[in-house]
């Protein structure tokens, strides 16, 4: 592990990174998803993509990363390509998971890896609504002191900077966003995932202009199953851009 | 033999500390042990022998045994109805910081608790490696040449490459790397500095030859432990340190001449004396051309390095047995006294 301090917006980050394989000179840069951190990500594919230089981040108000004020994603993609740079890194690949996977699409990387990947809105399901709908309610009421039944359990326990943030990024739409990116994207996800559906992921390659989708058995964390079966993929993916 | 290890703390090291009391409860199956946890909340537990098993800790299970507040001479357990005293010499066992860091010792000095261990002032010179430079300085010990760097300063480094990159103040490895040239270095600095805001810059010398040995005062006279060669490839890492620690066999004596053992005796004997009493410490040498060089002092070593003496339990109970007491000052009110007899009231 290491820390690098980045300042953005005269607001001053602790990035937290660690790098594998550092004599690789191909970067390989991996981004976690909300609630999440680094370890998981290297956990699962530090094994694999041994000539790959990989760089774990763990993103700021995450891991051992610091944040203190409330981000949007398009900030946070602005943090790390700050870092990026102040480590010398280049964006060859750069991999992202669920809310990692919208930094990812920001970077606008050389080849872009997403996995089950947020970004497309979901409408809420009906009994979120009603939820919702209620707790205003008792708001009116005066017993905002309920609120902590009625959070999402991503929600729960975060500061407020984190808490006005998760507000700031859950619903997004990023479909212009993917509809702009013109590098190659593999699209990896699971079957079953219900935070970030199968039909996001049909959206997704339909707007990227190069991309594939691959899908696996599993949920939202399908990849730590199948990340030998993935980096095979990106792997190949990567050659292909090796010939233009 | 009664005693009570203490393990934990808030530390980087607190998982080495845990392996630690786990072996020593082997090692020193002969001793009447009781073991205090402090967690990484500065929370004491008092944990049942038969329960001193790694998972009990990670899985938080420590949290549903008696728990521990501090008094004069003893831990003490609140029951509902009364209290029992857990009092005797304590070993402290906790690696890093709050155990090596001087911590601790306040505490148990201020609680006149007796105890194994580096004493407030030693804790100052061994747990900064800064500060153990000074030291070896003042003492006529050579150490290896040296630069500091601070996190929040820029500074060019001048000992030419390859370099070793140590945090100033951890143990075991962590944080540390060897760079080799420029393009490294700014991931070891990044490195290093996550655990701490100074840095030490010391040459790296490719098969250098390293020993180390091990000690402690017992009635005005140091025993000495054998003087080992540990294995390395490159240099220990974390997680070979790690698995180090858990070590219980004897090593073999390393092969050197009579000659050499005495300059590392007569090293070691120049960090210990005046300083370290009460504590099993070991010093870490290097070799370089025929010269003694210290690289650094453990002042609570992984596993009481029990792999480095013969009789280790025997060894506790001698250390134990002379244990230094800190001075207290007696206060008589002599003074007030005086002055208000003085004043005929």
């Amino acid at each position: 592990m290491a820390l690098k301090s980045i300042t953005y917006n005269q607001q001053t980050f602790k990035i937290s990174y660690e790098i594998v394989n550092p004599q690789s000179k191909i970067d390989f840069i991996l981004l976690h998803g909300w609630g999440s951190n680094k370890n998981l990500m290297k956990k699962s594919f530090a094994p694999y993509m041994k000539d790959y230089r990989h760089i774990y981040i763990d993103l700021p108000g995450f891991g051992s990363s610091s944040c203190d004020v409330a981000l949007y994603t398009d900030n946070y993609a602005k943090i790390i390509d700050l870092f990026l740079i102040e480590i010398g890194a280049s964006k060859d690949i750069v991999l992202g998971h669920s809310f990692g996977g919208k930094v990812a699409t920001l970077l606008k990387p050389k080849v872009l890896v997403l996995v089950s990947s947020a970004g497309i809105f979901v409408p809420k399901p009906l009994s979120i609504k009603l939820k919702i709908m209620l707790f205003k309610f008792f708001k009116l009421l005066g017993l905002a002191k309920f609120r902590s039944l009625f959070v999402a359990a991503d929600a729960k326990s975060l500061s407020e900077e984190m808490y006005q943030t998760f507000k700031n990024v859950v619903d997004e739409d990023f479909s212009e966003v993917f509809a702009s990116y013109d590098g190659l994207a593999l699209l990896c996800w699971g079957k079953e995932d219900s935070a970030t559906p199968l039909s996001s992921s049909k959206k997704i390659d339909e707007l990227i202009k190069h991309s594939s989708l691959i899908v696996y058995d599993g949920n939202h964390y399908f990849f730590m199953n199948y990340a030998k079966d993935i980096c095979e993929n990106i792997e190949k993916t990567f050659l292909k851009t090796l010939g233009k | 033999m009664k005693l009570t290890i203490l393990f934990g703390g808030a530390s980087f090291e607190h998982e080495i500390s845990i392996v630690s009391a786990i072996t020593l409860k082997e090692k020193l199956s002969t001793f009447d042990l009781s073991f205090v946890f402090c967690d990484q909340d500065h929370s004491f537990y008092l944990i049942e022998p038969s329960k001193m098993k790694a998972t009990i800790f990670s899985k938080g299970e420590h949290k549903k045994m008696p728990q521990l507040t501090i008094s004069n001479g003893a831990f003490i357990q609140k029951g509902l109805f009364s209290s029992v005293e857990h009092g005797g010499t304590v070993l402290n066992l906790i690696h890093g910081a709050d155990g090596e860091d001087g911590t601790i010792a306040a505490l148990l000095d201020f609680f006149s608790i007796r105890y194994i261990g580096p004493r407030i002032n030693a804790s100052v010179f061994s747990y900064d490696k800064r500060y153990t430079k000074y030291l070896c300085n003042s003492k006529d010990i050579k150490t290896l040449n040296y630069e500091v760097l601070f996190s929040n300063i820029q500074k060019d480094i001048t000992i030419p490459y390859p370099i070793i990159i140590k945090p100033a103040s951890l143990g075991s490895s962590i944080g540390v790397s060897i760079v080799k040239d420029e393009s490294e270095l700014d991931y070891a600095l990044d490195t290093a500095f996550e655990f701490d805001n100074t840095v030490i810059v010391e040459p790296f010398i490719e098969s250098v030859k390293e020993y180390n040995l091990a000690g402690f005062m017992a009635d005005d006279k140091i025993n000495f432990s054998i003087v080992e060669e540990p294995h390395k490839e490159e240099f220990l890492d974390f997680e070979k340190k790690y698995m180090d620690f858990s070590r219980s066999e004897q090593v073999l004596k390393a092969d050197i001449e009579d000659e050499l053992v005495l300059k590392l005796k007569t090293n070691f004997e120049r960090v210990y004396r005046g300083l370290f009493e009460g504590a099993l410490i070991r010093c870490d040498f290097f070799v370089v051309d025929g010269e003694v060089y210290l690289n650094e002092i453990n002042p609570i070593p992984g596993s009481m390095a029990n792999y480095l003496f013969e009789d280790f339990a025997g060894s506790l109970e001698a250390l134990c047995a002379s244990l230094p007491h800190a001075k207290r000052a007696k206060v008589e009110y002599e003074y007030i006294h005086s002055i208000a007899s003085a004043k005929g009231k």
